[in-house]
């Protein structure tokens, strides 16, 4: 069989640590998720609102954020708030700004879609009854929206998950650079560690978000 | 392509309104507002003091996790190397722990400059342009460029070079900013790691590879099959530690430890520790710089 | 000294570009630096926009071809292009990248960067555009077939002019959603040491410490390609939103 440099991830505490690394990607897009959500559903409804300054404001947040590549986004938020904010931001903390803007904007989008779907007459029979605004919402709208979202959160989820691979590139010290770390300190002894540890860093990814996908597409389908 | 200029100009009056939030005040931050407290910016210094620190208890070092012997990780997940034994020594006598960053070569001025790690010890090469952006203390290590490259085709010359060679040189090193000054039409293929840049030069990418000649050097000992053709090239310059600039009261306590490290031969006993097992004791006089004054 | 001689013969580019140097430090923007490094942003966004093309053609034609396998659901192929889906739309392009790239040379599998970049890219992409396709094609209600079938059409003629056309209307929303995605995800080609739009600010930023600069251009840039690949999606979309049957 040929070298594949895969006895690498059996030394010392390798593979734990590979782990370990990949907990830190995961940890910061659930965190930044769970921080989404609210944030989406605020802005989705602000969305749909007939003010022409709210309008204009959320729809530019959304078509910025939606057009920069998220590495460009992490790399303005990772050196330039310091610079001009003063904010002394570690990668990890610069991550979660990134993924939470991002997500709130994609959630923020898929909330006002969902909420625009709703007919207006659900609306106008709710005042009828005398629900108040905040009422018609948490009550009325938001449960039936609720179907619509669940697959496509559970699939930004896994976007989400798979973007976190970026944050190597601002020195967070996640699953890829703990990878890089062991190729170096075996470089003499496996010189094949870089297709063993890469390879099994694939996995490690599929095995973590095809799960959530595979939830979401279950739903799409029991749901539509 | 006519109205390129034009639509750049359009555009980048746009960006700059936009990202000017975000990243459009510039160096402001990084200036120290010491000399001059009349103008009264509310930014606060974007590092921290010794005593800061101190207060703190601990203290953020940016060092190289893949520049193996100087500055990488071991298997165990700890940091180690030339840089680490010091970076270690430093902490301990300021009576501190250790965190250490995760650095690359291109990031390590904007590291100090935004307040990310309090010093840089990541075999940085003192030069004049990176002394205006950052305050440097006393040198600990000698430095110049080498080339390496494979047994059966050494570089011995970069006039040499075919029209189509391309040597590997990683983002942010002096070797990049030596080699686009000085040599302009060689090609060079960047990286942005030493991780990277390593990895491809072992799959076959490019002719050879430009670095510190202590990195080449340790590459070549450490891996069959690789020679320096150009051991020194370049100017013959200091490796030293680095504040972000105007953090006096750290810069001036380094300098001082320094001084005490140079005393009792410090640096000899680093390089025993961490380089001999690499370069044996030949290289220990030219490469360890000890008690010089900045 | 002679090194330092040679130090200071600088290539017009970089004493151009250290000129300004003495300015006033968190002075205005440099404008002096942005004149002289845009002809390598123009570099990198041509190599952006190249390979970003090259990779979803790639992906279209991959996405095509998934797609139409699932839709005739044909033994064996099915279940491999199935996985390949799943596989290709649950990893991260970076680790794709990283694999391609770094680790199956030890393989004897060695590629440059940009056909390792664009080989990712079709990779990744071919499973989203299959994705696109095919619920387009499973869009076309099975009805229309029947009676195509029914007038005499054979399967390709069926195909070609009965079920594509309406099934290339229905996923034209999601292909400009992914081209926007494919042509964003190129940023990660700077991990394999193509000058791209992203590496090119870094490598600038390391070199002449102009972060503020540096920036703004990667943004400016970025625009310039993906502004108009957006507003063009939108105008497709609503034009083609005429083009289906019955709805």
């Amino acid at each position: 069989m040929p070298d594949l440099g895969l006895e690498v991830l059996f030394k010392g505490s390798n593979f734990i640590r590979l782990l370990g690394g990949l907990f830190t990607a995961v940890k910061i897009s659930l965190v930044s998720i769970a921080v989404s959500i609210p944030l989406g559903i605020l802005l989705g409804i602000l969305m749909t609102r007939k003010n022409i300054a709210v309008r204009f404001f959320t729809k530019l947040y959304l078509e910025f954020i939606r057009i920069m590549p998220q590495l460009v986004l992490l790399f303005l938020v990772f050196f330039g708030t310091t610079r001009s904010m003063g904010w002394n931001l570690p990668g990890e903390g610069a991550s979660m700004i990134v993924f939470v803007l991002w997500g709130t904007a994609e959630m923020g989008d898929l909330v006002r879609g969902a909420l625009v779907s709703i007919p207006k007459h659900q609306y106008e029979s709710s005042q009828a009854l005398g629900f108040r605004r905040g009422q018609i919402y948490f009550y009325i709208i938001l449960p039936q929206t609720l179907r619509r979202l669940m697959p496509l959160s559970i699939n930004l989820i896994t976007r989400m998950i798979k973007t976190t691979s970026l944050i190597l590139m601002i020195g967070v010290v996640e699953v890829l650079k703990v990878g890089q770390q062991m190729i170096e300190a075996n470089r003499m002894t496996s010189p094949n560690a870089a297709f063993g540890v890469f390879f099994v860093i694939f996995i490690l990814y599929f095995i973590i978000c095809w799960p959530f996908s595979a939830a979401a597409g279950k739903l799409e389908k029991k749901w539509s | 392509m006519k109205n390129f200029k034009k639509w750049t100009g359009i555009g980048l009056a746009l960006a700059l309104a936009l990202t000017g939030s975000l990243a459009g005040c510039g160096n402001k931050a990084a200036v120290v507002d010491k000399e001059n407290p009349a103008k009264g910016t509310e930014s606060k210094e974007i590092f921290r003091t010794l005593d800061e620190i101190k207060e703190d208890g601990t203290i953020n070092i940016g060092v190289f996790s893949d520049k193996n012997p100087f500055g990488y990780v071991d298997e165990n997940g700890d940091y180690k190397g030339y840089d680490v034994y010091f970076a270690d020594r430093l902490a301990e006598d300021l009576g501190v722990k250790v965190n250490y960053v995760s650095t690359e070569a291109a990031n390590r001025i904007e590291y100090l400059q935004t307040g990310k790690v309090d010093m840089i010890l990541a075999n940085f090469t003192v030069t004049d342009e990176r002394r205006e952006e950052v305050d440097f203390a006393s040198p600990y290590m000698n430095v110049a460029l080498g080339v390496v490259s494979r047994n059966d085709n050494v570089v011995k010359s970069l006039d040499e070079l075919g029209a189509d060679d391309k040597i590997i040189v990683i983002s942010g090193t002096t070797a990049e900013t030596w080699l686009t000054r000085n040599y302009p039409d060689i090609l060079l293929q960047k990286f942005d790691s030493y991780a990277t840049a390593k990895e491809a030069f072992e799959n076959g990418t490019g002719i050879a590879w430009a670095n510190d000649n202590t990195e080449v050097i340790a590459f070549s000992l450490q891996n069959d099959g690789y020679t320096v053709g150009i051991p020194s090239l370049g100017s013959n310059d200091t490796i030293a530690p680095a504040v972000t600039k105007g953090n006096t009261t750290l810069l001036e306590w380094i300098n001082e430890d320094m001084e005490k490290l140079g005393k009792e031969q410090f640096f000899r006993k680093d390089y025993e520790e961490t380089l001999a097992g690499t370069y044996g004791d030949e290289y220990k006089d030219t490469l360890v710089v000890e008690g010089v004054q900045q | 000294m002679p090194e330092h001689t040679v130090m200071n013969t600088k290539t017009p580019l970089w004493s151009k570009a250290c000129s300004s140097k003495k300015q006033e430090r968190g002075a205005a923007v440099d404008f002096t630096y942005i004149e002289n490094v845009l002809p390598l942003y123009r570099r990198a966004a041509v190599l952006t926009v190249r390979l970003g093309m090259e990779g979803i053609f790639l992906a279209v034609i991959t996405g095509l071809f998934c797609a139409l396998v699932l839709y005739e659901k044909i033994p064996i192929l099915r279940q491999i292009v199935t996985v390949y889906i799943e596989v290709s739309r649950n990893t991260p392009l970076l680790v794709q990248l990283f694999f391609i790239y770094y680790g199956l040379p030890k393989t004897g599998l060695a590629l440059t960067p940009e056909v390792c970049g664009v080989a990712g890219l079709a990779f990744l992409g071919g499973g989203y555009m299959a994705e696109a396709f095919r619920s387009g094609l499973e869009g076309v209600e099975n009805i229309q077939r029947e009676s195509a079938y029914s007038l005499g059409m054979s399967r390709a003629q069926t195909m070609r002019y009965i079920v594509l056309p309406q099934a290339v209307s229905t996923s034209i929303p999601a292909f400009v959603a992914n081209v926007i995605f494919l042509l964003k995800e190129t940023s990660v080609f700077s991990a394999i040491s193509l000058m791209d739009l992203m590496f090119t600010a870094k490598d600038l930023i390391g070199l002449y410490y102009k972060t503020t600069e540096s920036l703004a251009l990667l943004v400016v840039f970025y625009l310039m390609i993906l502004l108009p690949v957006s507003i063009a999606g939108a105008v497709l979309e609503r034009k083609v939103r005429y083009a289906g049957f019955g709805t």
